[in-house]
């Protein structure tokens, strides 16, 4: 361990950071965005659940360097490639959520919504999807911490990342640098999940602690 | 007033869970709808405001098909309040409450301003309004769910088993409210109970169903009590409904005896020369104990009575308020074997034996049979099918005050 080694790199950790972050974050709040409505559309048309957890279970499947290349030809070696393979992992990841969320709120409150009157959209948007946010953003922790660590591998196809110091540290024999970026990495995901963790706290006053 | 006119469900794979039904809820009065569990009460319950729809017949809210409105907004005309209460676990208790002004358009504050009084009405504390659900006991949730029902003052209140979720304590003080609140607010109220016992105590008029959605008996509880349509019916009011029924007869015309009862500064002496077997000491008007004449042989001639250990009453109860079911109560338990009547204010009137209570209950029945027959005591509704007039239809007539 080269202790040295790290205040005269402070920048390019700082950079490589960064742009993990960036490479983390996006795609999940992008796969958010996208499984609302997809979720909404299952929740409420059954039928349509089983086909698309079926493509979803199939994307995942997908080891994450395959679909990088996969995506080559049309995207080309760019931050752009990475992002949409991370959006669709996390979109796997946070579409069931979504659904559970959804289907996992009581049946006497939805009733009593009914009953009181509201129409079908009102009660989507003022009942069920705040009922389901904890469940929700459940999905969105695993799915962000998830597209952290998948965003270093993006690094094999030249997309920068924290995995530059894997790749690098492994071609020069150099495991500072690879410790490094492993630390940085764990300290990232958790960061990220605590800060989501805060947010289900803030949004979510009225739900019982244990 | 609600008016079911030949309502049948029948669902696609054939059950049918209400058939053929003839009802009417009259405007003001609390109608219970009671039977085992499939016997299409709630169903009933639900087709009046849309939950579910039915596949024959018509339900009339003040003469108009229910099917003829929107269904939003002939739903934010009835209060709905459901066992699980359904309260939103996101919102406040006054939000809560709140839900359908706000869906009415209120501003918030004028809502939520709203809601404080109606927290007041259910006897709930202001300082709850700004809890969640889950902060509350069960009886609690169920008051705000009431409260909820009641925000847009509907004329309609739909209950689907409300105290069914909690304890037989909070159960009885949530029955107690509900009557008291109609005394004030006098809606049109449709509650479903498995509970006879329930029914009898909050009905104005209880519609006791057959399983498979045919009506066995509508009237008054006094009627089902006194007057059941037929075995099934006398089946599930219950084995000891004649004791039961006496909740509905009054006390104010059962005989009192003054003799047994003595001040705390009568002596012995004059306490023997009444010549009872049981005398009760009172004390600035209030019941102190029964004690037996044997012992006071034993004691002194000039000992006041008040010096004399006595024996417990048991309760007493309130001539003229309370029920002979309470004073046949009072007289069970009581070691003389005498009820002690007292006024308002707990003072004793006077003291009734077994013998005088059941002479009042045979007074009292035979006139709450003469008035179920006599003309001009209008059928409540309809008579079930196949079950003959005079004895499926109620009357108005023996109904508690």
């Amino acid at each position: 361990m080269s202790w040295s080694w790290i205040p005269g790199n402070g920048a390019l950790i700082w950079q490589l950071t960064r742009e993990n972050i960036y490479l983390g974050v996006v795609p999940a709040l992008l796969g958010l965005v996208i499984s609302l409505p997809l979720g909404i559309v299952a929740a409420r048309w059954r039928w349509f659940y089983p086909p698309a957890l079926t493509v979803v279970s199939v994307i995942y499947a997908i080891p994450a360097i395959a679909l990088f290349i996969a995506l080559i030809p049309a995207l080309g070696l760019t931050d752009t490639n990475v992002i949409v393979a991370l959006t669709l992992f996390s979109l796997c990841v946070i579409l069931p959520n979504v659904v559970a969320g959804l289907r996992g709120v009581p049946e006497p409150v939805r009733q009593a919504a009914t009953a009181m009157g509201y129409g079908a959209v009102r009660r989507l948007v003022t009942v069920e999807l705040p009922l389901a946010v904890p469940v929700i953003l459940g999905g969105l922790r695993v799915g962000m911490v998830s597209s952290i660590s998948l965003a270093t591998i993006g690094q094999l196809i030249g997309v920068s990342s924290l995995g530059y110091l894997f790749i690098d540290g492994l071609q020069r024999s150099f495991p500072t640098e690879i410790y490094v970026g492993l630390v940085l990495i764990i300290a990232l995901a958790v960061a990220c999940d605590l800060i989501l963790a805060g947010v289900r706290r803030a949004l979510t006053p009225w739900a019982a602690r244990s | 007033m609600i008016t079911f006119e030949r309502v049948t469900k029948r669902y696609p794979d054939g059950t049918v869970a209400v058939d053929a039904l003839d009802l009417e809820v009259p405007a003001g009065k609390t109608v219970v709808l009671v039977g085992p569990s499939g016997c299409g009460k709630t169903t009933t319950l639900r087709m009046v405001n849309r939950l579910v729809e039915p596949t024959g017949g018509r339900v009339l809210l003040d003469g108009r098909d229910v099917r003829d409105q929107n269904p939003a907004r002939l739903r934010r005309g009835i209060g709905y309040v459901i066992q699980q209460t359904g309260l939103f676990p996101h919102r406040t208790v006054e939000d809560n409450i709140a839900t359908v002004p706000v869906l009415n358009g209120w501003r918030r504050a004028k809502a939520r301003a709203r809601a404080r009084e109606l927290l007041a009405l259910v006897g709930l504390d202001q300082a709850l309004a700004r809890r969640y659900p889950y902060q509350l006991s069960g009886g609690q949730q169920q008051r705000v769910g009431v409260a909820r029902a009641l925000a847009a003052d509907p004329p309609v209140l739909l209950m689907d088993e409300p105290f069914s979720a909690v304890d037989p304590v909070v159960r009885a003080s949530l029955q107690e409210q509900l009557i008291t609140l109609q005394t004030e607010l006098r809606k049109t109220v449709v509650l479903v109970t498995h509970d006879i016992e329930e029914a009898i105590k909050v009905g104005d008029l209880v519609a006791l169903f057959r399983p498979h959605g045919q009506l066995a008996q509508f009237g008054t509880p006094e009627r089902l009590l006194g007057a059941p349509a037929d075995d099934y019916v006398a089946g599930f009011v219950g084995f000891d409904r004649g004791i039961r029924r006496l909740s509905f007869f009054s006390t104010a015309s059962v005989p009192l005896n003054t003799g047994p009862v003595l001040g705390a500064g009568v002596t012995v002496a004059e306490a023997r020369a009444a010549g009872e077997p049981w005398i009760l000491v009172v004390s600035g008007g209030k019941p102190l104990g029964w004690v037996p004449s044997e012992r006071l042989g034993r004691l002194p001639r000039d000992t006041p009575l008040g010096q004399v250990p006595a024996d417990g009453f048991g309760h007493t109860f309130t001539v003229g308020t309370e029920s002979l079911r309470a004073a046949l109560d009072a007289a069970v338990l009581s070691p003389a074997g005498q009820a002690i009547g007292v006024d308002g204010d707990g003072r004793v009137v006077g003291v009734a034996t077994f013998d005088q209570l059941r002479a009042a209950v045979a007074e009292e029945r035979t006139a709450a049979d003469a008035a179920a027959v006599a003309p001009g005591a209008g059928a409540a509704a309809a008579p079930a099918p196949g079950t003959p007039a005079g004895q499926a239809a109620g009357s108005q007539a023996g109904a508690p005050p």
